[in-house]
């Protein structure tokens, strides 16, 4: 509970530090804030061209909004899966980032991980806003699920603020760690159903059938990836426009919880020595 | 009796000299164990007092623990053993310009750097004019710091800190910043600090400016105290130490 004093006593502190992330970012760009659009739009760009138009990848339409166009079904999976990504790997990073400051000054250090995740979660709530937009205009109605995908969007970053606790503490000790996400993100984005919908897995696993002679089936394995109901979740709230399935949301919950409760005790036990070790 | 600002009591600091350093996964896993190291005691049992109101100046040659002990008070390196004890609020100045974003305006960076180091935005706004006065960069408070030259940045960075208005200030050899004109502000500026009844614990090597500023002082050697009370007398007992040719420097 103290240490939770502590952290609101640094809000300003985060405020200002994500406030620093933000303005930064962009300065002396001509297009400044529209370039967190590019990345986003160039790997849908990317995607539709592969998947939907050479591939054939064909998602089942909205149910019941009606919808099929592949790039915002994409997208309502990519946007949550980048943010993801950006904020466990600047997470993770921020402390090597800021070892001079970590050095000379003492502040409550888990403002630096949090900073990014702030930051990054700026850039995500400009992306999803568009996306809206973009559903609206072509017929989808998302609007009243905005507060249940608010909630689902601040559950992710939970999840993923507990990642970065754990692996920003791990990158001051072992650089490797670093260089060992990049991979570890590239195989985890191509386990969760993205570009691909999950259909594709179900079929696979109906053919092959228990694993190993066991009644565990190939889904089963596959749905224990959390990013798995996260984008799930998403794609019912925006794509589909309905009640997302209430067992998937309670493990999204889950999920966070666990990796938050981690990365707070790791980072806790840690942070003393942070100093020392950068 | 004179009121206590600082309780240092028994601490001792230890770091690890590492032969090979695991700071690789391979490594770690291909040795089997993390590391291999030697113990090094920067501080060993260090302990006194530090009166309030009082200027308290460490000393000591190169190595001799006296930034290790300076980081222990600002609480950015914690003690293995001992433990030390400050009745009032901290702030330490052992970099100036801490968390300078270049890209950013003077102004913008006053608030960053403010924040850092435990003011609230009340009190920086409420300081702010104070703050950019000092440091005689009015003129360009809006410009980013990376054109500002290298004293003004510095001089910005200081002014920052000096405003902190702690109980207790943690000083390494910051003062040797800008040009003449502006360090006899800041010898006023300390001055002022001690007339307020605060508390300034600063390393310097500066002799004659310990000699100056201090009342009090504690001379280390190799992590060790060797001597601590009024400043006169320790800094004639460690000028006294060294051999002749040094006692200059």
């Amino acid at each position: 509970m103290s240490y939770l004093k502590e952290v609101l006593g640094s809000r300003e502190l985060l405020a200002n530090l994500t406030l620093r992330e933000i303005r930064g970012q962009y300065k002396r760009t001509v297009f400044g804030q529209l370039w967190s659009l590019v990345n986003p739009l160039a790997a849908m760009v990317v995607y539709t061209f592969v998947f939907s138009f050479i591939f054939r990848l064909k998602p089942a339409a909205g149910d019941p909004s009606g919808l099929d166009i592949f790039a915002l079904w994409l997208l309502c999976g990519l946007l949550p899966w980048t943010f993801f990504v950006n904020t466990v790997t600047s997470g993770m990073g921020s402390l090597l980032a800021n070892a001079g400051l970590v050095q000379k000054v003492s502040f409550s250090r888990i403002v630096l991980p949090l900073s990014s995740v702030g930051s990054i979660g700026y850039n995500w709530l400009i992306e999803m806003g568009v996306l809206l937009v973009a559903l609206l205009l072509v017929g989808g109605s998302p609007l009243p699920w905005i507060p249940l995908t608010l909630l689902t969007m601040i559950l992710l970053a939970i999840f993923a603020t507990g990642l970065a606790l754990m692996l920003s503490v791990a990158n001051v000790h072992f650089r490797d760690t670093q260089y060992f996400l990049g991979i570890i993100m590239q195989i985890w984005m191509y386990m969760t159903p993205i570009i691909y919908p999950i259909t594709l897995v179900q079929t696979q696993s109906d053919r092959v059938g228990g694993l190993f002679g066991t009644p565990i089936t190939l889904l089963n394995v596959y749905e224990t990836n959390p990013l798995e109901r996260f984008v799930s979740v998403f794609r019912q709230l925006l794509y589909d426009n309905r009640w997302p399935d209430l067992n998937d949301l309670v493990t999204c919950a889950l999920w966070a919880g666990v990796s938050l409760a981690l990365g707070l005790w790791v980072f806790r036990k840690n942070e003393k020595g942070l100093a020392e070790a950068l | 009796m004179t009121e206590i600002a600082v309780v240092v009591d028994n601490i001792s600091k230890r770091f690890r000299l590492y032969k090979e350093r695991n700071q690789t996964l391979k490594s770690a896993v291909m040795r089997g164990r993390r590391s291999v190291h030697e113990d090094f005691w920067a501080l060993k049992d260090v302990s006194f007092d530090v009166p309030v109101g009082s200027t308290f100046g460490l000393i000591g040659a190169n190595g001799s623990g006296k930034s290790t002990l300076l980081k222990c008070l600002a609480k950015i390196y914690y003690p293995e053993k001992g433990s030390i004890t400050s009745y009032g609020r901290v702030a330490a100045l052992l970099e100036v310009g801490s968390g300078f974003h270049p890209e950013l305006s003077g102004r913008e960076n006053i608030f960053l750097n403010g924040s850092i180091l435990g003011m609230s935005k009340r009190e920086i706004s409420r300081k702010f004019d104070e703050i950019v006065a000092f440091s005689g960069v009015e003129s360009f408070i809006d410009q980013p710091v990376k054109n500002y030259s290298s004293g003004m940045y510095v001089r910005l960075g200081f002014s920052v800190a000096i405003h902190v208005d702690p109980d207790i200030l943690v000083v390494d050899e910051v003062l040797a910043v800008g040009d003449a004109e502006f360090q006899e502000k800041c010898r006023q500026k300390f001055r002022d600090f001690r007339a307020a009844g605060r508390t300034v614990i600063l390393v310097s090597h500066a002799m004659e400016m310990v000699q100056d500023m201090c009342d009090h002082a504690a001379w280390l050697n190799k992590g060790e105290l060797v001597a601590f009370g009024g400043a006169e007398k320790t800094i004639a007992a460690y000028l006294g130490s060294l051999p002749g040719h040094e006692a200059a420097s």
